[in-house]
């Protein structure tokens, strides 16, 4: 119980609760730029175009074949030998998250948009509503119902993944753990397992909320 | 007879990669204010003849027109264009109720119905709503205006379609079987709406299974099969009593039945043993 007095050291909780500080923002701007990326995949997906059907395909099963550790990577290291392109850790991050998230989240738009039964459009065909109204006013609210819980449940993968962040050098809470552990080697050589259980507990309480919502989403709007 | 309303003239409808066309040219029109019944076996192209008439479905020959005005001219090769590209306006001036499922299930019936008045035919909201709420008191369905449509049973739903379709005031209503997917004690509530509508001086053509019901509220009646016209009638009740054709004759015979079990008096030597 002794080593538990590593998270009363000076410092530690404020440290660590930065590093969380950073895990979230990390995640919340991939999230936030995977939305609009993932929208317009999600359509392109759906046109029947075959050079686009086969550019979206590859995208998508580049993306899904790859660990996320090896883009990462390839964006850190490689861009910026290739192009010259000189992403910081950070940048090189979100660049891969949103890579990742949007090619995820437009396959997901794509599925919800083709659930959609035709006779959808057709009923607002003869309405009389314009193409844009039909998708504004019928389609997009059906499939944001269909993609919501599946789309919390990819937030929540991204608010876990963005810990591959602290191999590029990235001071998020996987890292400022760790800083911790080092510095307080000799005091408390056993206060490994506290830290990584506040990190845990950290996790937790991001990702449950989501978690529980993405249920009651999907539960709420099951029969609709 | 008035004048016609929609004018059908040497319809010719060809699926891509088919073999034959599923019409051959079929003409008729709808008198202003009648009903014609369109029947016919499964698979005969009922249903594909009204997607025609709604522009849903391209057509490669001949013509439809609405007041005399060609809305839809057929053109060879044009199997995979999608739907006619008919203005906004003029979809208004064509109702349809689909045999199911076609309401918006993320908004209210009432919802349902003012959506395209409103934005469509930009007529001022609480005026739609006053409509809407007399239709669905006309269809017994005023305590039902905030149910979602999954709240309501196929009989109550389909109710709800025929007013969405009625408040855009169309010309002319289609009917593509609209009771096919219901339940039994359901169909009689639904097909009571269209009768009144009928009674209302209502310009309808309408695809059904109900022989009974076509019989009811056919002004004029047409049978098609294996792409084209087999017989038409103005005159219904002859129709259903003394078809002409022997194709007509055997197809209202399939929905006769007969008592099949013997009879006490064809029994009674089995019942001497």
């Amino acid at each position: 119980m002794q080593s538990a007095n590593i998270l009363l050291q000076p410092g530690v909780m404020p440290r660590l609760l930065q590093g969380l500080w950073v895990t979230i923002w990390l995640a919340a701007v991939s999230v936030a730029l995977s939305v609009p990326v993932g929208l317009v995949t999600g359509w392109l997906m759906t046109l029947r175009n075959p050079v686009i059907r086969v550019i979206m395909r590859i995208y998508l099963d580049f993306i899904r074949i790859m660990p996320q550790l090896a883009l990462l990577f390839i964006a850190f290291y490689g861009l910026a030998r290739a192009w010259d392109w000189n992403l910081d850790a950070t940048g090189a991050c979100v660049f891969v998250f949103v890579l990742w998230g949007g090619a995820e989240l437009g396959d997901l738009v794509r599925g919800a948009l083709e659930s959609i039964p035709a006779i959808q459009y057709e009923s607002s065909y003869m309405l009389g509503l314009s193409n844009w109204q039909t998708f504004t006013h019928v389609i997009l609210p059906q499939a944001v119902r269909r993609l919501l819980p599946a789309s919390v449940n990819l937030a929540t993968r991204i608010v876990k993944t963005t810990s591959l962040a602290t191999l590029l050098g990235v001071v998020e809470v996987i890292k400022v753990g760790q800083q911790i552990i080092d510095a307080h080697r000799f005091d408390y050589p056993a206060g490994t397992l506290w830290v990584y259980g506040v990190i845990f507990a950290m996790y937790f309480v991001v990702c449950w909320p989501l978690s529980m919502a993405a249920r009651y989403l999907e539960k709420r709007w099951a029969n609709e | 007879m008035s004048e016609p309303m929609l004018t059908v003239d040497n319809l010719l409808k060809h699926y891509a990669g088919a073999e034959r066309n599923v019409f051959d040219g079929i003409s008729f029109d709808v008198p202003k204010g009648k009903v014609l019944v369109i029947i016919g076996p499964s698979g005969s192209g009922k249903s594909t003849l009204l997607r025609c008439v709604a522009g849903l479905e391209p057509i490669q020959g001949g013509t439809i027109a609405l007041n005399g005005q060609v809305i839809d001219r057929g053109e060879p090769g044009n199997e995979k264009s999608g739907r006619a590209k008919r203005s906004s306006q003029l979809r208004t001036k064509i109702g349809m109720v689909f045999q199911s499922y076609d309401l918006f299930p993320n908004r209210t019936v009432l919802g349902n119905i003012t959506m395209a008045p409103v934005m469509v035919q930009k007529r001022p909201k609480p005026d739609v709503e006053r409509e809407a709420m007399e239709l669905l008191k006309r269809v017994g369905l005023a305590d039902r205006a905030q149910a979602k449509p999954h709240e309501l049973s196929g009989g109550q739903r389909q109710r709800v379609a025929i007013c969405r379709a009625l408040i855009e005031h169309p010309e002319l209503m289609l009917m593509d079987e609209v009771t096919a997917a219901l339940d039994p004690e359901m169909v009689h509530e639904v097909l009571d709406v269209v009768l009144e509508l009928a009674d209302a001086g209502q310009t309808m053509l309408i695809v059904t299974h109900e022989m009974q019901f076509a019989r009811a509220i056919a002004d004029k009646i047409i049978m098609i099969d294996s792409g084209g016209i087999v017989e038409t009638s103005d005159d219904p009740e002859a129709f259903f009593a003394h078809p002409t054709t022997q194709r007509a004759q055997e197809f209202l015979r399939t929905f006769e039945f007969s008592r099949h079990r013997r009879t006490e008096k064809d029994g009674a030597g089995a019942q001497t043993a």
